[in-house]
């Protein structure tokens, strides 16, 4: 039992008529998040003033208490979790300590956090200075149903310990009581040794704390067992300040101190120091601490024991990530026929009223503002809504916590597999773009694992291939097209998972992946603002890259479509298929007749698909719609325009509406009437063009092939260009074959 | 064992990935000092962290990616933090 403890406890608060003591300085220190500060602010109220620290930007706050009518100085210091020369804080607040030795420290600990915060505690009650405990933040700690044993804690430590609760200055009586005391003392108060290293470990202690005892402009400033102790965990701020005081021999001696002990015990100094300091902590928090059998199991962990299970996990993410498609397909659709709608009627009106007014309707200006560019665009566009309900779900799947789940899952799935589980970051980054999924690659420090992750991060369906899945299926299976991009999806991490074990147990063969750890964090309600501000920021990514790269590429298929090469047309007055786009094409097309999709159509759409997978959908756009039979429209006024555009955009959000809550078990406020597709004459064409078989051989075959320019840009920039190449070819021949099988398998099956 | 080295022992001896919670669970240490003891051991080389907070995306002259910055990255904001054996 601490004797100063005791002491200190039944001491009564001194009054005015008692022994006032002058230029009392009080250091507060303690963890971040602690609640040091409010205490700080409690105990000082107005009077204090904000600085830096010497030299440093750190922020210091001194301010003054009268207590009985004493001044009691109170300097805040800059929260550590330990006091070493880790970081710059951990070197100001030992700097401080060590250099103004101030009368008494107060050392805030959170209550609810014990275990962590008492490793700064012990350290600070090494350097010999005259220490108070204050247990903050007692009521969370109480709330969790955590019981501490404050008389017990304070006898083990040595020293007073105060329970308080700062914010709404509960026990800050006592605690200026205590301070009041520590004034009052005439004699100085050190703690006792708390923390036993170990008998090889304390031997050397002492031998050092002796020479350090024994040097008087040592021991004059520190505490020599504090200074061994800090000298054998060769800190180096502390040997430094040695070094430069003439005291290089005694850190020479502590070197070969540190050094004797590694080779008898097997350890650096320092972690047989740190272990034996966790040990004595985790011993004393068993010791003064009882937390009801349930404590442990917080919210998240009742959760994550179901979303996280080895074997339920999976099919949980995988049901989730189905919901999310079903979902955004499901809500987006009727935004979409509003976007095809605004696009294909009043904004195309416009442009060829406008064009008209100034002399050049009919024109192959006309042809390239209508046909290119906003046919091409605009066939992407459409596709915005769908992207935005995606983007807002995966978000708030992700603000909620469960996206880093799912990281885990697919982790320990690829672990099992015997794949680096860190692959799955830069796979599941393909996921939204294969770019930076490549660039993510550089997160792994083995060069084959980086590669081999590089070459199968492109199988991922990137996101530019859904507006494809989504024209395609609409189109073909209609309502059953959420269920197939589902499938595209899983059949994406499927191949690249095949392709990765093939890959591995052939080209590159690897060491074991090492063990690690990871944390979660816990879940939260997600912040619908937050989840808004994620959906807008990805959402206009797409429309920029929509309204650059994709415009270009809309021009240049334009131009393809536009020049002919028979002399039954003129420029921009051509059939599509008597341009040079499909001359191109026609040659490639026999490549693609055993999957099904042999027309020069679908091969143009491919070739073009090599720029950007979004400019499949507008190529398909541009050769279909351009040789569709225009259907004729009323003539409208601007007023009747925007008139109708806003009427259109109510009547989409209130369908929106009612599919939302449709979605809800035993909710249908939606007619059964079939689901518009979001441009008649595409799908039409489309229709004309595939057959089921034939359109799901097509999507394989997008879902697998060669990524686009930019992602083989990334990846001969990461890899060069054999390995780029290699990519290229190997993905071709992958999507190639597979298309093949579907489209033959399904009609050996009589699928089609 | 002593806390600290059984982290080291019982990451070393998990058959896969394992979250600190559970971990913490296992070894009765409060997930915060837990937290406090990976740290030690990734100053000392022991452990390392492999976490992808704010995996920085493609430079903003390509064309399939992001410019807005990694919280325009699709998908994906923040990935939880690994710590591995150092190997």
């Amino acid at each position: 039992m601490s004797r100063a403890c005791c002491d200190v406890a039944a001491r009564p608060a001194p009054t005015a008529e008692t022994h006032v003591r002058v230029g009392f300085h009080v250091a507060l220190a303690g963890n971040p998040n602690c609640g040091k500060t409010t205490l700080f602010n409690a105990l000082t109220g107005s009077h204090q003033h904000v600085g830096n620290w010497p030299g440093k930007t750190i922020e210091r706050k001194e301010g003054h208490v009268e207590i009985g009518g004493s001044r009691i100085t109170l300097v805040d210091l800059p929260g550590t979790y330990s006091l070493s020369a880790f970081s710059t804080e951990e070197i100001v607040a030992m700097d401080y300590l060590l250099d103004a030795q101030p009368d008494a420290v107060l050392v805030v600990l959170d209550a609810g956090n014990l275990e962590r915060n008492l490793y700064l505690a012990t350290q600070i009650l090494e350097t010999g200075l005259p220490v108070i405990i204050v247990l903050n933040m007692m009521d969370a700690a109480q709330a969790r149903g955590l019981h501490i044993d404050v008389e017990r804690l304070s006898r083990l430590l040595g020293v007073p310990v105060v329970p308080t609760v700062a914010r709404s200055e509960r026990g800050l009586d006592a605690l200026k009581a205590q301070l009041a005391a520590e004034v009052m003392r005439t004699q100085p108060r050190r703690p006792e040794r708390v923390v036993d290293y170990g008998r090889e470990v304390e031997r050397e202690i002492a031998r050092l704390a002796a020479l350090a005892g024994a040097e008087p402009s040592v021991a004059a400033h520190y505490d020599p067992r504090w200074l061994a102790v800090k000298l054998l965990e060769g800190d180096s701020a502390v040997e430094a300040r040695l070094a430069a005081n003439g005291g290089a021999p005694l850190v020479s001696t502590a070197r070969e101190a540190a050094s004797r002990l590694e080779n008898m015990l097997g350890d650096e100094a320092d972690i047989l120091i740190t272990d034996r300091r966790y040990g004595y902590i985790n011993g004393l928090v068993r010791k003064v601490v009882t937390r009801p059998p349930l404590d442990r199991r917080t919210r998240s962990d009742h959760i994550d024991q179901i979303v996280t299970h080895p074997v339920f996990g999976l099919p949980i993410f995988f049901a989730m990530m189905w919901v999310v498609f079903q979902m955004t397909a499901n809500v987006s659709s009727h935004f979409v026929d509003w976007i095809d709608g605004v696009i294909g009627g009043p904004l195309t009106r416009w442009v060829v009223a406008a064009l008209g007014a100034v002399g050049l309707g009919g024109t192959w200006l006309e042809s390239l503002l209508t046909e290119g560019v906003i046919a091409g665009v605009g066939g992407v566009l459409v596709f915005v809504p769908v992207l935005a309900f995606t983007y807002f779900f995966i978000a708030l799947l992700e603000d909620s916590g469960y996206m880093a789940r799912a990281a885990f899952l697919m982790d320990r799935f690829m672990h099992v597999l015997g794949l680096h589980g860190k692959s799955f970051i830069p796979m599941l980054l393909g996921i939204g773009c294969s770019v930076p999924g490549v660039y993510a690659t550089r997160t792994l420090e083995n060069e084959r694992d980086r590669l081999l992750t590089g070459l199968l991060v492109p199988f991922m369906s990137c996101g530019a291939r859904l507006p494809v899945y989504l024209v395609v299926g609409v189109a073909i299976f209609g309502a059953r097209a959420g269920t197939l991009v589902f499938a595209l999806y899983i059949l994406g991490m499927v191949v690249a998972l095949l392709v990765g074990l093939l890959l591995k147990h052939t080209l590159f063969r690897q060491r074991e992946e090492m063990p690690f750890v990871i944390e979660l964090p816990p879940y939260r309600l997600p912040s619908f603002k937050g989840v808004l501000r994620h959906t807008w920021l990805r959402t206009r990514e797409f429309i920029k890259h929509a309204t650059s790269i994709i415009l270009i590429a809309s021009v240049v298929v334009w131009l393809l479509v536009s020049i002919p090469i028979s002399p039954a047309g003129s420029f921009a007055n051509v059939e599509a298929g008597d341009s040079a786009l499909a001359a191109l094409s026609r040659w490639m097309a026999p490549a693609f007749e055993p999957a099904g999709f042999g027309s020069w159509q679908t091969a143009s759409s491919l070739v073009t698909g090599f720029v950007a997978k979004e400019v499949i959908v507008s190529t398909l756009s541009v050769v279909y719609v351009g040789e569709a039979p225009e259907a004729p429209v009323e003539p409208s006024t601007f007023v009747q325009d925007v008139a109708e555009i806003g009427l259109s955009f109510a009547q989409a959000a209130w369908d929106t509406l009612r599919a939302t809550l449709s979605l809800l078990p035993g909710v249908n406020l939606m007619d059964d009437a079939p689901e518009e597709a979001p441009d008649a004459a595409l799908v039409g064409a489309l229709r004309q063009a595939f057959t089921p078989l034939s359109a799901v051989a097509f999507l394989v075959f997008v879902l697998l092939t060669a990524p686009c320019v930019t992602t083989m840009g990334a990846l001969r920039h990461e890899f060069g260009t054999k390995w780029m190449a290699f990519s290229v070819g190997f993905m071709l021949a992958i999507a190639w074959t597979a298309s093949v099988l579907v489209y033959q398998g399904g009609r050996l099956l009589g699928l089609g | 064992m002593s806390p600290l080295y059984a982290v080291l022992d019982a990451i070393q001896q998990a058959g896969g990935p394992v979250s600190l919670r559970q971990l913490g669970s296992e070894l009765d240490i409060e997930p915060s000092a837990l937290q406090g003891m990976i740290d030690f051991w990734v100053r000392k080389g022991r452990l390392r962290l492999s976490g992808t907070e704010g995996v920085a995306c493609a430079p903003a002259a390509c064309g399939s990616c992001p410019t807005g910055g990694p919280e325009a990255c699709p998908v994906l904001l923040h990935m939880p933090r690994r710590y591995e054996i150092a190997g």
